[in-house]
């Protein structure tokens, strides 16, 4: 894993930044493989990237990138902060329910907000008996602004909370004391503890948005991603270029992004006293109006729509719907989506680790290039990545005979989610004090087992935050899976898509459903239990 | 605050290894050798509901394994065409003529045998014969009967460029059906009065969605009154929810608007079972496999000799003027079908 040298700890060792070095080749493949479609294709960028055609979706894509993670970063900051540091009611429940939104597959949880929200749903008809209401239109930007907001806060809040939950809270009493209100200890105290990982946070919802193409499209939003997909098979040129116009967009914000937010947070060590939490006062009742209006429109809502299609489909006796509606047929399903997101969680965070040493500990050039590749590499749209993996694989003489199997559909679950894991493991370099490590190399331990017995122990909570990141996203991705998989090799996502194909809502409801208990309890198992405060 | 149990990130360490030998033994188990009598390799674009129960049948009729992959038609095309000669896949089954337009452009089909060719008339298979229609879709136009009067229905799909239908009309410019009803259009009436008619949709506001199922939906909730797709999305939508007032109204045999749309197989050239993938698309041809497609999504069967009422409503399938299939146009041509909706404005 790192470096097994004993240089001391100013410079990593050849090891580590070789290793590093591998890893960032492999993030490489699909920005190789867009630009090896553009060069075959002979492609004219500027041509298409200077049209009218092009530029209007690039600002919309922009637009709705720079919006969403606005708005993702105050909802989920927020939210992080009520549920970690004050007297919030009902702290434990939300804390559980929080980061369960960014379980739903983009066109299930569209879907059902539409279903629900949109002109003539669900709610207009169950309000229709109290007189006639009309929802507002929620077709175009802003039903796009606000379903993606409502999926993606929690790329801010798991961070955010992981980090408030880390750090000692005695500022905030001594903010308090000094008679500061709860926005202004939220104000004085807590944004500068939670900066970087608010930065963090809000640079994955950045990307995602700017790559989503379930949401935007069934809200009739025209972004790049859009026209990427229109264009896939009958104008390749023109999709092969805005992949690539978008793949370059992404490096640069990431670039951007690192300017921006300054050098890492300082680690500071773990308070192990847990002081009175920040009484909200009168802000108490508001506070969990707030809160239980986002959990409402992002969990409650649409698990409400996917139980009502289940529970049609199981109560209904038209025969034609019953027939499609098996619920042990998920079971198989639910197992391979868990093993597989384990496995997928483990491997990546395997593989940002050293980039995260690098550059956490050495601030090396190396560590800052393959890291800004690794989290641009979440913009790029699944199928590309897929079809980059089919292009190389299939050329290469030993790894050929293992296309279409688990390893290489891990490899691509890696490449597309091991952004999410970046930040966290940096994070939980950061929290390791070099003097342990230092102090256990002159009680003569191996760098095996400083690993294991010092440092390990000390990352964990930064770790498993960016698995369960990891592991949520594996747990829903579909366009990779449907591609890559071994045949017969069918996940949740599969299940729930192939029933959408065939009309058949019960059974998608069904499967929703399962995927959203099972992220819950691996949440709860894996991550939650295992970062302090919960 | 937190108890350091240094024993867990061991545990944990020592699960993940765990994990991935397994994974990797298990994909190792599966990963069977290639050989001409083994099980042929499927890529179905249509759905496993639909295929799983005719492939089952298929095998226990002819004995030959067939392992299904099940995804968008599209992708799929996509991934045959980045897997090259390397394509793991024997058959290719399609929702639209295009992803196989594609392919057959790329040289990736082979020619079929003419019997198998000759199961369906000739204005449903390739006419370099890479390819042979399975059944057919229509294209028509939904409809919530609780909005729209059944006298403002259109006879033909051109009047809804009349400003009486502004902002009325659903329309999914970006799906493979919609692209290829415009090059239908494209081969009628030629690109000038295409790009006309896009450009009325366009100044209409039409509004759009990513496929033909939103489009359905939609009209059923009220969101939009009308909208263009293919015939059966709405008998599903009706199937699961009796209550829904979307209909489906067919334009004229003779009008543009009506558009048969063939789903349809073919054979890789990197096949190595060329012979069993042929049978296969036989046996889909077959009268049971085709009054199968019929029953279940009251598509039209293609096959001669089969009975096909088609959709309640529709024409016959005899009767339909309209070219399905222009073979110039389709592969390389599609991109100017994608020019001519992209300039139009209708995507919005």
């Amino acid at each position: 894993m790192a470096s097994s040298s004993n240089a001391p700890t100013a410079s990593p060792g050849a090891g580590l930044g070789g290793l590093a070095i591998a890893i960032g080749a492999l993030f490489i493949a699909p920005f190789a493989f867009v630009i090896q479609r553009n060069a075959e294709l002979g492609v004219d960028l500027f041509d298409e990237v200077a049209a009218r055609t092009t530029l209007d979706p690039l600002g919309r894509s922009l637009l709705l990138g720079v919006t969403v993670s606005g708005t993702a970063a105050v909802v989920g900051t927020a939210f992080a902060w009520l549920t970690t540091r004050t007297d919030l009611p009902f702290r434990r429940v939300w804390r559980v329910l929080a980061p369960l939104p960014l379980v739903f597959p983009s066109f299930v949880g569209a879907t059902a907000l539409i279903a629900g929200f949109a002109s003539g749903g669900l709610i207009e008809q169950l309000l229709a008996p109290l007189g006639d209401f009309d929802l507002p239109n929620i077709r175009g930007f802003r039903g796009a602004w606000l379903v993606l907001t409502v999926f993606t806060y929690p790329y801010v809040y798991l961070p955010v909370a992981a980090r408030l939950g880390s750090l000692p809270p005695s500022l905030d009493e001594s903010a308090r004391l000094l008679g500061r209100s709860p926005w202004g200890v939220f104000r004085a105290v807590v944004l500068p503890q939670a900066k970087g990982a608010i930065w963090a946070g809000s640079l994955l919802v950045f990307l995602y948005a700017i790559s989503d193409f379930g949401a935007v499209a069934l809200l009739g939003y025209d972004t790049l991603t859009e026209q990427i997909y229109a264009d896939r098979l009958f104008d390749q040129a023109r999709s092969m270029a805005l992949a690539l116009l978008l793949a370059l967009t992404t490096v640069g914000v990431v670039v951007l992004e690192r300017r921006m937010r300054g050098q890492l947070d300082t680690a500071q060590t773990v308070s192990s006293v847990e002081l009175a939490p920040v009484p909200l006062g009168r802000w108490r009742w508001p506070a969990v109006f707030g809160v239980v209006t986002v959990v409402g429109n992002a969990l409650i809502g649409p698990v409400a729509i996917l139980g009502f299609w289940a529970w049609r489909g199981m109560t209904s006796d038209v025969a034609s719907i019953g027939r499609s509606f098996d619920a042990g047929a998920l079971v198989g399903p639910a197992i391979r989506t868990a093993l597989i997101a384990l496995v997928t969680a483990v491997v990546a965070i395997l593989a940002v680790l050293p980039i995260a040493w690098l550059t956490a500990r050495y601030r090396s050039r190396v560590g800052e290039i393959a890291n800004a590749l690794v989290v641009a590499g979440f913009a790029i749209p699944g199928v590309v990545i897929a079809l980059s993996i089919v292009f190389w694989v299939l050329e290469a003489p030993l790894v050929s005979s293992l296309y279409q199997t688990l390893p290489l559909l891990v490899l691509a679950y890696v490449l597309h989610f091991g952004a999410q894991a970046t930040r966290a493991s940096q994070v939980a370099v950061a929290a390791v004090p070099l003097r342990l490590s230092d102090a256990g190399r002159t009680l003569g331990a191996t760098r095996f087992r400083r690993l294991l017995a010092i440092e390990l122990p000390l990352m964990r909570p930064g770790l498993v935050a960016g698995a369960g990141l990891v592991l949520l996203s594996t747990m829903k991705e579909l366009p990779a899976t449907l591609l890559l998989a071994p045949i017969g090799f069918d996940t949740l996502a599969t299940n729930i898509w192939s029933a959408t194909e065939a009309g058949a809502l019960a059974q998608a409801g069904l499967g929703s459903l399962v995927l959203v208990a099972l992220s819950g309890v691996l949440t709860w198992l894996v991550v939650l239990r295992q970062i302090s405060h919960y | 605050m937190t108890n350091p149990p240094s024993r867990t990130p061991l545990r944990l360490l020592f699960l993940g290894i765990v994990l991935v030998l397994s994974t990797v033994a298990a994909a190792c188990g599966s990963d069977t050798a290639e050989s001409s009598s083994g099980p042929i390799t499927l890529y179905s674009g249509r759905n496993e509901e639909l295929m799983q129960p005719l492939i089952d049948a298929f095998t226990e009729a002819t004995d030959i394994e067939v392992e299904v992959r099940y995804a968008d038609s599209a992708e799929l095309a996509l991934l045959i065409q980045t897997e090259g000669d390397n394509s793991p896949a024997d058959v290719f089954i399609s929702q639209s003529p295009g992803a196989l337009g594609l392919l057959a452009g790329q040289g990736q089909l082979q020619e079929l045998n003419s019997d198998l060719l000759d199961r369906v008339d000739a204005g449903f298979r390739a006419s370099d014969d890479t390819w042979v229609g399975l059944t057919g879709r229509v294209r028509t136009l939904v409809y919530n009967k609780d909005l729209v009067a059944t006298t403002d229905l259109p006879s033909s799909v051109r009047e809804l460029t009349d400003s009486s239908y502004a902002g009325r009309v659903g329309v999914a410019p970006t799906n493979g059906s919609f692209q290829d009803f415009v090059t239908a259009m494209r081969n009628e009436i030629g690109d000038a009065e295409t790009a006309a008619w896009l450009e009325g949709m366009a100044a209409n506001g039409s509004p759009n969605y990513p496929k033909n199922s939103a489009i359905v939906e939609a009209v059923g909730r009220g969101e939009v009154e009308m909208g263009l797709v293919n015939h059966y999305y709405n008998l599903r939508a009706v199937e699961a929810d009796p209550s829904v007032p979307s209909v489906n109204h067919f334009f004229p045999a003779d009008d543009l608007g009506a558009l048969v749309i063939v789903t349809g197989g073919a054979v890789l050239t990197s096949s190595d079972s060329p012979a069993a993938s042929e049978q296969l698309l036989d046996y889909l041809l077959s009268d049971e496999a085709q009054e199968t497609f019929v029953a279940e999504t009251q598509e039209y069967a293609l096959a001669s000799g089969v009975a096909n009422s088609g959709p309640d409503g529709a024409p016959a399938l005899d009767a339909f003027e309209v070219d399905t299939i222009d073979f110039d146009l389709l592969g390389e041509g599609l991109t100017g079908t994608q020019e001519l909706i992209r300039s139009s404005g209708i995507e919005q």
